[in-house]
């Protein structure tokens, strides 16, 4: 009787001592994700903001040795967008040379950071890529055969075959982004059904969860409808009196509480959208909708707030899979929004007496394509998930540097001798921008390479992954 | 010494009083008004027994009547040190900036003139509050603050009533004139760079002596007999507003149409009216002593009403949007001094003093503004007497506690503030 009183004491000692003994291990980490997990910025993928990815960050911060990275040669694939002039009007294009090169696309083994720029969750699952397909000069499956490159295997199962010690998995960003860069939510095409979103988030991260004996810390989705892409330009002109006249789509008058995204920033300067009686106005309205012309998406430019509530729904059905879907599986919920919502509504705080914010080109945070962060957006999301993962962990992993994000070398002047070449988001630059997270258009994805039909490649690919994966219904 | 002599030497003090002197103190509190006071740890509240009276204990000045009239006036000069460690995420671990070398030399004058056997007239000008930080040359923090001379020049009338041989009280003014000059960087984003740049900075004065405030005090002072003396002192707090201007400076940063696009919102090349506001707390002193012949032991205990700088506001009335309000949140806080004087004979006496003085600042509000810590200070001194005359020397010796923000800073800028600072004094005095 004492004995196996003591036996549970010290039984219930044991598990008290587990449980408060937390701590993560940093020896393999790998981070599953989309382009904002790679890095991608200003439209493109480069080693420069490849280093300052988050992954990279808190791998750096951790001390894991050897986090290998699909880096790019400068100016990046695509050619990253630049300021070319900031005033009368900003002009942000891609100069017309060379992309980069892939630097170390022999690494043996697979990449600690799988982030894939364009990739939903469905990619995640089941799309492969061929870095063979690549180097021949296809651009049918770039980012997939740029970071994949085995032909067979899909990031989740490259993951898994890794058998890391930490993951990080920030998957579902373009399961919605599609609904505002086109500028229309439509079921299916630029935004995932809410079921299919449910079963294929459980069967990947019950795969992790399974094969893997990982810490896993998964990371929401932010609101989308609050990116510069979207915020930047006001649906209205204002006129030297101070009054408002609204831009014309083509559903009408647009509200003042309608968006209207950067892509419509070329079509304005051509006089598109503008009321008659402006200067410049050629009489057309904005597109509102995404059309599809001879197999090619030409996207709206306009969010309307009945829109916008169906993305942010959305997005909100989706936080909410990827909450429950970790609580039953044992991984953290790294909330995104709690960072994202402060910098958006301007209440994020300062830096050495710095303000950031959103705002496109001066905030500092979004890049020149106003969907993604660059360096210093994706040095604070870094900042943000090391103290997460120090609270949820009880480690002690120090802090990023932001200062030399903010001012490399600490020298904040600004080099004299890189003044812009010459002197509006360019047409070209919105197209770039549109092929990377082209959306997925019945019958069968254009701008990207699946290996197969869905069911197929759920059937086949995924069978070793799903062999005894604890699934969650 | 004749009425146009008295003249001479209180326009002498006001000279005195017009360079620039400035210094740095708990908060930003001085309390370096007589090199005797200071030199017995400033627990004179219950001995003032010289002019300094005016400031620790007015109606001291009640049992100096038969000194005749007193003129006194002298300087310390505060020689302060801080290094600066960062912390991540800004300016990040291993970062290090120290304040430029500065001596500041707050002076004190003060006439003490007996009405009669009841009245005793004193008249000071003081520096009861200063401030003075400036740091190295493109340093970390040069957007929060680069440079600043804050001070509080106190002109105090008082008047000394003797109640009974053994109680005094007083009431007084105080005449404030206050100045501000403050130097900052402006740090944007260059949407070319990406990156954080240099646009320019801005320097922000307050007008010479034109920024006023009244306050009033009032004090207690009691002989308990048995060689027991005990004292306490009340002084307002003093509401200032202050105006002056802003002058803005551009730095080019090499790209020409952003430099036009900054120039479009901040009006460089330009003056533009400034108004502030500063909340100079009150301050309450009690304390008790003990002397004979040859020994003077005293204990006293200080409140400062802190809580009332909770904020510095910068407006610029023709530029709304580029006026601030920089966060201080400053708490009461409670100050301990403790002082000895051993007279060896006529001529010379020995001081010795300790105090301890709690910091009003919270960690959030430590900035390159003014970086606190709850300090400790040990101070020694020498008195002087010859006939009319006597002179006093002391030294004081201030040990800061090093206190880091704690990842809770206002202005984004973490790190660990270490700080030292040396007094040094001479009073002179003179009766009639």
């Amino acid at each position: 009787m004492k004995r196996a009183l003591f036996i549970c004491t010290l039984a219930a000692l044991l598990v008290g001592l587990s449980a408060g003994a937390q701590s993560a291990d940093f020896t393999r980490y790998v981070a599953l994700g989309d382009s904002l997990t790679a890095g991608f910025s200003s439209g493109g993928l480069v080693q420069t903001f490849q280093q300052g990815s988050y992954p990279a960050l808190l791998a750096h911060q951790a001390g894991t040795p050897d986090f290998e990275q699909p880096l790019v040669s400068e100016p990046g694939i695509p050619v990253l967008l630049s300021l070319q002039a900031l005033l009368p009007n900003p002009v942000i294009m891609a100069p017309d040379v060379a992309p980069g090169q892939p630097i170390n696309a022999e690494y043996p083994a697979p990449y600690n950071n799988l982030g894939v720029p364009g990739a939903t969750l469905y990619d995640l699952l089941y799309t492969t890529g061929d870095i063979m397909n690549l180097l021949a000069g296809n651009q049918d499956n770039v980012m997939h055969d740029l970071i994949l490159r085995d032909g067979e295997h899909t990031a989740l199962q490259q993951a898994i075959g890794l058998q890391p010690t930490f993951v990080t998995m920030w998957i579902g960003n373009n399961d919605i982004l599609g609904a505002a860069v086109y500028g229309t939510p439509v079921e299916g095409v630029t935004m995932t059904p809410v079921a299919d979103f449910q079963q294929m988030y459980q069967t990947a991260l019950g795969a992790l969860a399974t094969n893997t004996s990982a810490d896993i810390v998964v990371i929401t989705l932010p609101d989308v409808a609050a990116i510069p892409f979207v915020t930047t330009v006001k649906p209205y002109i204002t006129l030297p009196d101070g009054s408002h006249v609204p831009l014309i789509g083509s559903n009408g008058p647009l509200p003042e509480d309608a968006y209207v995204t950067l892509n419509a920033a070329g079509l304005l300067a051509q006089g598109y959208g503008l009321p008659p009686g402006i200067p410049g106005a050629n009489g057309m309205p904005l597109p509102e909708d995404i059309q599809i012309v001879g197999g090619v998406p030409i996207p709206g430019v306009v969010l309307r707030p009945d829109e916008v509530a169906i993305i942010r729904d959305r997005t909100a059905a989706f936080n909410n899979i990827i909450r429950d879907t970790a609580a039953a599986l044992g991984a953290k919920v790294f909330d995104i929004n709690d960072l994202f919502s402060s910098i958006v509504q301007g209440d994020f705080g300062v830096l050495g007496g710095i303000t950031l914010n959103a705002d496109f080109l001066t905030g500092g945070i979004f890049s020149y394509d106003g969907v993604h962060p660059q360096a210093i957006g994706y040095g604070l999301i870094a900042m943000s998930l090391i103290d997460f993962v120090n609270q949820s962990y009880g480690t002690s992993i120090p802090q990023v540097n932001m200062f030399q994000i903010l001012c490399p070398g600490g020298d904040c002047a600004g080099p004299a001798d890189s003044q812009a070449v010459h002197a509006v988001f360019s047409q070209q630059a919105a197209q770039q921008l549109q092929q990377v997270f082209a959306p997925r258009l019945p019958p069968a994805p254009t701008a990207r390479r699946a290996t197969g039909t869905h069911r197929a490649v759920r059937s086949d690919h995924l069978l070793k992954v799903q062999k005894g994966a604890h699934r969650v219904q | 010494m004749s009425g146009m002599n008295r003249k001479q030497l209180v326009s002498a003090a006001a000279v005195l009083l017009l360079v620039p002197t400035l210094s740095w103190g708990a908060g930003f509190a001085l309390f370096e008004h007589g090199n005797k006071a200071m030199a017995m740890g400033g627990a004179f509240t219950a001995v003032a027994n010289d002019p300094s009276a005016v400031y620790w204990n007015p109606a001291g000045l009640a049992f100096q009547n038969d000194k005749g009239v007193q003129l006194m006036a002298g300087a310390t000069f505060i020689m302060a040190g801080q290094d600066f460690t960062g912390e991540s995420p800004y300016p990040g671990a291993g970062y290090t900036a120290s304040q430029k070398d500065q001596t500041f030399f707050p002076p004190h004058a003060y006439i003490v003139y007996p009405i009669n056997d009841t009245l005793t007239f004193g008249f000071g000008t003081l520096t009861p509050f200063g401030l003075g930080t400036w740091w190295e040359e493109n340093f970390a923090g040069r957007f929060i603050s680069k440079r600043v001379d804050l001070k509080l020049y106190d002109f105090t009338p008082t008047l000394a009533i003797k109640v009974s041989d053994q109680v005094a009280v007083s009431v007084g003014i105080d005449y404030a004139v206050g100045q501000i000059d403050l130097t900052k960087g402006i740090g944007l984003i260059n949407p070319y760079t990406q990156r954080l740049a240099d646009v320019g900075q801005v320097h922000m004065f307050t007008d010479g002596m034109g920024n006023t405030a009244f306050g009033w005090n009032a004090s207690i002072f009691a002989k308990l007999g048995s060689g027991f003396t005990a004292g306490v002192v009340y002084r307002s707090q003093i509401d200032m507003d202050l105006s002056g201007d802003g002058s803005f400076t551009q730095y080019p940063t090499g790209y020409a149409d952003y430099d036009a696009a900054v120039g479009a919102i901040i009006p460089f090349g330009q003056k533009t009216p400034l108004k502030t506001k500063i909340k100079f707390p009150d301050f309450l002193s009690v304390g008790l002593a003990w002397q004979n012949a040859a020994w003077t032991v005293s204990g006293q205990v200080g409140f400062m009403g802190w809580s009332s700088f909770q904020d510095l506001p910068i407006n610029f009335p023709q530029h709304p949007e580029l006026s601030t309000t920089v966060e201080e949140g400053y708490k009461d806080t409670t100050q301990y001094r403790l002082g000895v004087e051993y007279r060896v004979n006529p001529t010379w006496s020995l001081r010795g003093g300790l105090l301890y003085d709690e910091t009003p600042q919270p960690r959030e509000s430590m900035s390159p503004l003014l970086g606190d810590g709850n300090r400790t200070g040990y101070s020694v001194g020498l008195g002087w007497t010859h006939g009319n005359m006597w002179v006093d020397v002391g030294d004081l010796y201030l040990v800061f506690d090093k206190r880091s923000t704690g990842g809770m800073s206002f202005d984004g800028y973490e790190g660990s503030y270490d700080t030292s600072a040396n007094l040094f004094g001479v009073t002179f005095g003179v009766k009639f």
